[in-house]
């Protein structure tokens, strides 16, 4: 028998085992092992090599799956505490927004009659009145990235 | 809607409204295969059991990427697979992604010791699964990885390109490296 005949051989019988034969190469695996002895023991070798390899079965910690539920409550209910803080904060953060955007012209003749009255230049006390209009959106936006930055690092350990 | 797409959308949306008795529930029914399998990836006992749990918190916050169209043992195994490259990484221990990632040079039979072989009889039971742990310790981790999504998971072949994030041409080639290689090891235990 011709040597890429076997190499052909021992190539279905791989291919058997990871991916499946078609009908015609089963037949011609087959054709081929019934007259070929070395072949076949290289099949039988692929069928215990297999076997061995489903059967290892390693040391499973029974109380391992008991530290995980633990484990993955605990931070179910940090997630919870987490999403309610974060609610709170969104929702202070809507609210100073609103005011922010009524009490504006508020803030705007105020800024105005101090730079008035203190002889500012237009630029300095419409930069106060800016500065002062953003700081909690600037305050907030701060604190949300701090929780956030240490979240990260929190689930990185 | 048959009983399989019902499941899979019940199990989506006990993910997205993160249910703990689901998540004590799939860590009961998955928890022998996801070991399994993060012990053939890392060869280490302590890591997987530390990766056991990273994966199941992960589960609990990623809960709502999942979608129910996919399977959740592809799912599963994908997040513990990144958690274990991370962790090696965080460690700034031997890369893992190295290790799953060798050059697909052609040398069919070519041994590299990228685990302990000690590490894996120390996990296995039995003196037959000890010998087998040997040769295990003796295969390369991408190798060990895609055989035991094979033989151990039955995954389709395109499922194990999508766990590993490979081309299907390359998890065939490290199935036929890695089926050779086994072969080749437990050749001398049946001789």
């Amino acid at each position: 028998m011709r040597e890429e005949n076997h190499e052909r051989a021992l190539q279905l019988i791989d291919k058997m085992h990871l991916e499946g034969l078609t009908t015609a190469e089963r037949e011609e695996l087959q054709a081929h092992l019934e007259s070929c002895a070395r072949c076949q023991e290289q099949e039988r070798q692929t069928e215990l090599a297999l076997r061995a390899f489903r059967a290892a079965a390693p040391r499973f910690d029974g109380s391992l799956v008991i530290r995980t539920q633990m484990q993955v409550r605990v931070r179910a209910l940090e997630i919870t505490e987490n999403a309610a803080r974060l609610r709170a904060l969104w929702i202070s953060c809507a609210l100073s927004w609103v005011l922010g955007v009524v009490s504006a012209p508020l803030m705007w003749r105020g800024f105005e009659w101090i730079g008035h009255r203190l002889a500012l230049s237009r630029v300095v006390w419409i930069t106060g009145f800016a500065l002062a209009w953003v700081a909690p959106a600037v305050v907030t936006a701060a604190i949300i990235v701090w929780r956030q930055a240490e979240r990260a690092v929190g689930s990185r350990q | 809607m048959n009983a399989v797409e019902q499941e899979a959308g019940e199990l989506a949306a006990g993910l997205r409204r993160r249910d703990p008795a689901l998540i004590d529930y799939l860590i009961e029914q998955y928890r022998y295969r996801l070991f399994r399998y993060l012990l053939m990836l890392t060869g280490q006992r302590h890591e997987a059991e530390d990766l056991f749990q990273e994966t199941w918190i992960r589960v609990l916050e990623k809960g709502h990427q999942y979608k129910e169209r996919w399977k959740f043992e592809t799912w599963l195994f994908t997040i513990a697979r990144h958690l274990a490259i991370d962790y090696r990484r965080r460690r700034h221990l031997e890369s893992l992604d190295a290790l799953l990632q060798p050059a697909d040079t052609g040398r069919p039979l070519e041994v590299e010791d990228t685990a302990s072989a000690s590490a894996f009889e120390q996990a296995f039971q039995g003196e037959e699964a000890a010998r087998v742990a040997t040769a295990l310790g003796h295969l390369p981790t991408s190798y060990r990885e895609v055989l035991t999504l094979r033989f151990h998971e039955d995954l389709e072949l395109e499922e194990i390109a999508r766990v590993v994030d490979s081309p299907l041409s390359t998890v065939k080639s490290r199935l036929y490296r890695g089926l050779a290689m086994l072969r080749e090891w437990l050749k001398d235990i049946y001789a």
